[in-house]
């Protein structure tokens, strides 16, 4: 039995390095994952994973044939005017394109928890550009990293790894020539790695928009500092951040959750980028990029497909089988009570969303295609589970830094699970057989 | 005492594995719960065997409270779930997870579980 290289779903950093040990039927043993990847691969054996397809009659769940699911699931499908399908950021591409064809030919909306994510930041770029890099270009290339808002040890924890204390092909020296610079209104667990040379800015909750509009006021004469510094930064840290900024050979901004969710508006995403591009505009000798910090493993794969199949990364309304121009969001559309059913594939809702968009989510007819227990389990009218997806099935997904890595089957699921995308293709199949009949 | 809320994900405090892995009394023991520094434990006079009540326009929640000193004086820290979610709402049609307005006091209320929840949520 011998060892076999895998990728990691566990989060979105795709890690490629993973060996396991495995007879095609259990996975013995797991090296070199993290405590998120360790769990992912034992999700497979997991106390709550969902095995069998569920219905709720009288307020609990009986077990039902798959076959009786999808029957079910057709039936208030059909009896939809205004379906609404949400996640698909912890499965395949092929899951993701499927469930955009499914919305198609049922004329529903559809969106991945990048909306209320990373694809905040891609939406911003719209207006400012952007510029990304890799992880192979930060390992390699990449003297100065910040993260913003990003609790990188916790949420993607090799990143560190990988990054800072990785030694590149383009350089002789590794950590000692890194610097790292935390911006972050709390000393969270990334604050640990941080040596002498490297910068711990603990800003003030909601201030990050006056640090930017000083940064890109300054960013080129570093001798106007506000003698006070700005939003609990002192002048001190202030001047060492922009020296950094603006004499960096290769930089990087991560942007985490911290700056994502702390504003409704796009004006702190937006100011941000523009503080990068002004950086890159006014630089001699370097440059200065972003990336996105986001959680799912493959969130930032529904933007690629969507964008492939329609021009849009987000908020696909589709009616008359044609995709439609449309100003709402999911955000709208569960608010206003803009739906009749929702089809969740692999997210949970209920504990994502403030819970009056739970309630109305929940008030209508909902099917949950997914392989564990969540919030939203516990109140789904229809559960299908599918398989794990880089573990059961195969598949792609995109890394954080949007590069394309395939996913490998190592076990086969239980009970002869199916696929999201097998799923989402039986609803497809049962839909299109009864418009022809 | 007005306080703000941060969301954030924890890996000793993450849904995913309680969701996977543990059970309801472990789900409500590692996701029910806030983190503060302790000079606003002492404002708020905390005691042994209190709770946290914290409630503004979009509701109400009722936590377990931890002490941490790497939070900064003025800010409750809540793991992502279903519990931070009462207290979550849509600002300019976008969610909002950070930098939240909350009125914090402290509470002999019981902390509810997630079924109890749903069940409000329900209603």
């Amino acid at each position: 039995m011998g060892g076999s290289r895998v990728t990691c779903t566990g989060c979105s950093l795709l890690c490629d390095d993973i060996i396991i040990r495995s007879d095609g039927l259990y996975i013995d043993e797991v090296y070199g994952a993290c405590l998120k990847g360790k769990e992912r691969f034992d999700q497979v054996t997991g106390k709550n994973r969902i095995l069998s397809p569920l219905i709720r009659k009288n307020g609990d769940f009986e077990k039902i044939k798959l076959e009786d699911a999808l029957d079910k699931s057709l039936e208030i499908i059909k009896n939809s005017s205004r379906p609404l399908l949400y996640g698909f950021s912890t499965v395949s591409c092929q899951a993701q394109l499927k469930g955009i064809e499914l919305t198609k030919l049922i004329n529903g909306f559809i969106d991945s928890n990048s909306t209320i994510c990373q694809g905040k930041v891609l939406n911003a770029s719209k207006q400012t550009g952007m510029t990304l890099t890799t992880i192979s270009e930060i390992i390699n290339k990449t003297d100065l990293l910040i993260f913003w808002g990003a609790n990188v040890a916790e949420s993607i924890p090799r990143l560190l790894n990988k990054t800072l204390f990785s030694r590149g092909k383009f350089r002789m020296t590794g950590r000692e020539i890194k610097t790292i610079i935390i911006i972050d209104p709390v000393k969270t667990a990334s604050f640990g790695v941080m040596g002498v040379r490297d910068i711990a800015l603990q800003i003030e909750p909601g201030k990050d928009i006056e640090l930017i509009r000083i940064l890109k006021e300054e960013c080129c004469s570093p001798n106007s500092i506000p003698s006070k510094g700005i939003a609990g930064i002192d002048s001190d840290d202030l001047r060492r951040l922009l020296i950094q900024l603006t004499n960096a050979e290769n930089g990087v901004i991560f942007i985490g959750q911290g700056v994502v969710g702390s504003s409704p508006s796009t004006a702190l995403l937006q100011e941000l980028l523009e503080l990068v591009q002004m950086i890159n505009a006014k630089q001699q000798k370097g440059r200065m990029a972003v990336m996105m910090v986001g959680g799912h493993y493959n969130m930032a794969g529904f933007d690629h497909v969507a964008l492939s199949m329609t021009g849009k990364n987000g908020n696909l309304q589709f009616s008359g089988n044609q995709l439609i121009e449309t100003s709402d969001t999911i955000i709208s559309k569960i608010n206003n009570n803009d739906f009749d059913c929702s089809i969740i594939v692999g997210t949970d809702p209920v504990s994502h969303l403030p819970w009056e968009l739970s309630r109305k989510l929940i008030s209508k007819p909902l099917i949950l295609i997914d392989n564990k227990k969540s919030a939203t389990s516990y109140v789904a009218n229809i559960i299908i589970p599918s398989n794990i997806t880089g573990i059961e099935s195969g598949g792609l997904a995109y890394r954080l830094d949007h590069v394309p890595v395939e996913l490998q089957k190592i076990v086969n699921p239980p009970n002869n699970i199916l696929s999201d995308e097998e799923i989402l293709s039986k609803l497809i199949e049962g839909l299109s057989s009864s418009q022809r009949g | 005492m007005e306080m703000l809320v941060n969301t954030v994900r924890m890996v000793d405090n993450d849904q995913l594995k309680e969701f996977s892995f543990g059970d309801d009394i472990s789900l409500k023991e590692n996701l029910a719960v806030c983190f503060l520094n302790p000079i606003d434990s002492k404002k708020l006079d905390i005691t042994p065997n209190m709770n946290l009540k914290l409630s503004n326009e979009y509701g109400q929640v009722i936590l377990k409270i931890e002490e941490n000193k790497n939070i900064p004086v003025g800010t409750i820290l809540l793991p992502v779930s279903i519990w931070a979610n009462q207290i979550t709402g849509i600002v300019e049609g976008q969610l909002i997870f950070k930098n939240i307005k909350v009125h914090a006091e402290v509470t002999e209320e019981i902390v509810l579980d997630i079924k109890d929840l749903l069940r409000i949520i329900k209603k």
